[in-house]
């Protein structure tokens, strides 16, 4: 059976996890590339609410619409390839060798969808090897208008030794209020690389949001993820999954301020393929409202003398919202040392009345403290770290309604 | 018009009455100390004061510069000038200290912020979480580090002396000094004592047992006395007058 035959037997599979979504009912508009002038109003908005600016964007797709940028041939002079993936796949015989390659458009009918109808938008970069590029590559996708499906086909390759550091914001303006976004991500850290995915998500109520990840980390690799997601949602369904090869590391951090009546089921799995590779999963979850959100994080180890650590946190900060922490452990191979911890609570009233007792009101204080417990240690550089921050105090003001 | 006034307070934690028709009276720049026993009230005492929920004012009032603060929320009563070092304050994992004292300097202004991190020797632990994993000293120096920065009015310290090194209760004396020297009251709370030592003037000691202000005195008699016999004896010796 051909993969697109494959792709068409799955074209209604549910996923495993998250509400099913009847995709008939949303529109899908013709796909298309062009050299990015003046960027519209609708989208600056989007992408300034995840503190993403129009000047330094490498790739920007609003909608099915994938727009070239300055700043992606300014990435040239490190021998960084930007490239909208629909280009590389006819220019780049090696962006074509590295589509779906990790990933199955059989595994569900989102997936399917993209492969099928998805017209290949999306980002391909490639870093040659060696290269440490000295500034982060951002990327925006935005949904402007209302009913439709945005597919984009991500493939990053980051050749041996080389270093690279991605932020993209996925985002709508304020007002649009109903879609889907299907996002496919296949990213490759080849031997001795490393790679830092700063995912930032600011949706609407009546989005549905399925990205599809996975990532291969070759003998002596790094990856980072770390995903801050802060508006309200219809659904939001992640599992990203990394293979991880001898002497890999791997750090996964998920940050979600749940709110409304959106469910949120994010995931993160790390396969511990090769010898002395190790992997952390670490999520904080802060529920309001009448959402609904659960937090996977699944660490498999394959060989012996690898190490995995997964730490769940929660806060609930309304009695109608519901956290549900599935930390899943498997070792096959002994020798293996994998451990996870979790916890949900509400926000510490002796620590509230503290803070308050210095002159910060409840609220305030439920900010700082909300703040403060969505800190984790990611090993991001300075200037990410420094974006994350911006964004994390949005989030906190927002988590506290 | 004092600065602080408790007018027959009493104070109840969980439903229990902790302090008894307690009356008190600070005026601006004065340093009162009060000592007593475990378990006799103290930090009940500077948290009623404070306004923290879990002790309840259950009887009587608190007057601040002559306004009743008796039922104001504790942040308000912070912003009027009143601020407590607190004993034992809560480890409060991934808010850093830095970030803490940042929120504060724009809430209250602060002119000399660094100077002050530096002279409470602060600053190398700026960026960790607040009071996770801090030694005695460091806690305390934070504290009063914090109070600092509130620019109090009326500064209540709760046993800065317990469990530091000679190093920090050096700092500490002099912060107090300090506070008292530019019009701030303070009310200090010691259990040991250690640290009246290091004052150059103390306004006046109070002995608190068993929820109840048992003996108001100078230092120079209170003291001497306490040290030698301890609180229930010492009690019954200047009681006698002796």
């Amino acid at each position: 059976m051909s993969t697109r035959e494959r792709a068409l037997s799955a074209i209604n599979k549910p996923a495993p996890y998250g509400p099913d979504i009847d995709l008939s009912k949303y529109r899908i508009d013709e796909p298309g590339v062009e050299e990015a002038g003046e960027l519209d109003s609708t989208v600056l908005n989007a992408a300034s609410r995840v503190g993403l600016e129009s000047t330094g964007l490498a790739y920007v797709q609003s909608n099915e619409r994938a727009l070239y940028t300055a700043i992606a041939k300014a990435l040239e002079k490190y021998s960084v390839l930007v490239l909208p993936t629909r280009e590389a796949l006819t220019r780049k015989p090696h962006a074509r060798s590295l589509a779906w390659r990790l990933l199955d458009p059989a595994s569900d009918k989102y997936t399917a969808h993209a492969y099928l109808y998805g017209g290949e938008l999306g980002y391909f970069i490639y870093v040659p090897p060696g290269v440490k590029v000295p500034i982060p590559i951002y990327t925006c996708l935005a949904i402007t208008t209302n009913n439709t499906i945005q597919f984009t086909h991500n493939i990053v390759y980051v050749d041996e030794g080389a270093e690279a550091h991605l932020v993209t914001g996925c985002a709508i303006p304020h007002g649009v209020k109903d879609g889907v976004h299907i996002g496919i991500s296949e990213f490759y850290v080849s031997r001795s690389a490393r790679l830092t995915f700063t995912m930032l998500h600011a949706w609407a109520e009546g989005l549905h949001v399925r990205p599809r990840t996975v990532v291969s980390v070759e003998e002596g690799g790094e990856y980072v993820s770390y995903y801050v997601t802060y508006s309200p949602v219809a659904s939001i369904q992640t599992y990203p999954v990394a293979y991880l090869g001898r002497n890999t590391r791997a750090y996964l951090a998920s940050i979600i301020a749940s709110s409304g009546r959106g469910v949120y089921d994010i995931g993160s799995k790390a396969v511990l393929e090769g010898p002395g590779s190790s992997a952390e999963s670490v999520s904080r979850v802060v529920a309001r409202d009448e959402s609904l959100v659960y937090t996977r994080a699944e660490l498999e180890a394959l060989e012996s003398d690898t190490r995995g650590h997964i730490e769940c946190l929660g806060l609930l900060i309304s009695p109608s919202a519901s956290i549900s922490s599935i930390p899943v452990i498997t070792s096959r191979k002994q020798g293996a040392v994998l451990s996870h911890e979790a916890a949900i609570g509400l926000i510490a009233e002796r620590e509230l009345d503290y803070l308050m007792s210095r002159g910060f009101t409840e609220e305030e204080a439920k900010a700082v403290l909300v703040r403060g417990f969505m800190n984790v240690d990611a090993p991001l550089p300075t200037s990410i770290r420094k974006q994350v921050d911006y964004i994390l105090d949005l989030v906190a003001k927002h988590a506290v309604g | 018009m004092p600065l602080l006034e408790l007018l027959g307070l009493s104070v109840c934690v969980d439903n229990k009455r902790i302090i008894e028709d307690t009356s008190l009276s600070l005026n601006s720049g004065e340093v009162h100390v009060v000592m007593g026993p475990n378990g006799s009230g103290k930090s009940t005492l500077l948290s009623a004061i404070m306004g923290l929920r879990n002790a309840r004012v259950c009887g009587g009032s608190i007057l601040f510069n002559g306004v009743d603060i008796t039922n104001m929320p504790s942040y308000e009563r912070a912003k009027l000038g009143i601020a407590l070092a607190h004993q034992n304050p809560p480890e409060i994992k991934g808010v850093r200290l830095r970030d803490v004292a940042n929120a504060m300097a724009k809430k209250y202004g602060c002119s000399d912020c660094t100077l002050l991190a530096k002279t409470l020797l602060v600053e190398s632990f700026m960026n960790r979480s607040l009071f996770v994993g801090f030694s005695g000293g460091e806690r305390k120096r934070t504290e009063l580090f914090l109070v600092m920065l509130q620019d109090p009015k009326l500064a209540m310290l709760d046993e800065p002396d317990s469990g530091v090194d000679v190093e920090s209760i050096e700092v500490i004396a002099r912060v107090i000094e300090s506070l008292r020297s530019r019009g701030t009251g303070v009310i200090l709370v010691t259990h040991t004592g250690t640290i009246t030592e290091k004052l150059s003037r103390i306004d006046k000691v109070h002995i608190l047992i068993d929820g109840r202000i048992a003996y108001t005195g100078s230092p120079d008699v209170v003291l001497p006395v306490v040290f030698k016999f301890g609180f229930r004896k010492g009690l019954e010796v200047l009681s006698r007058g002796v």
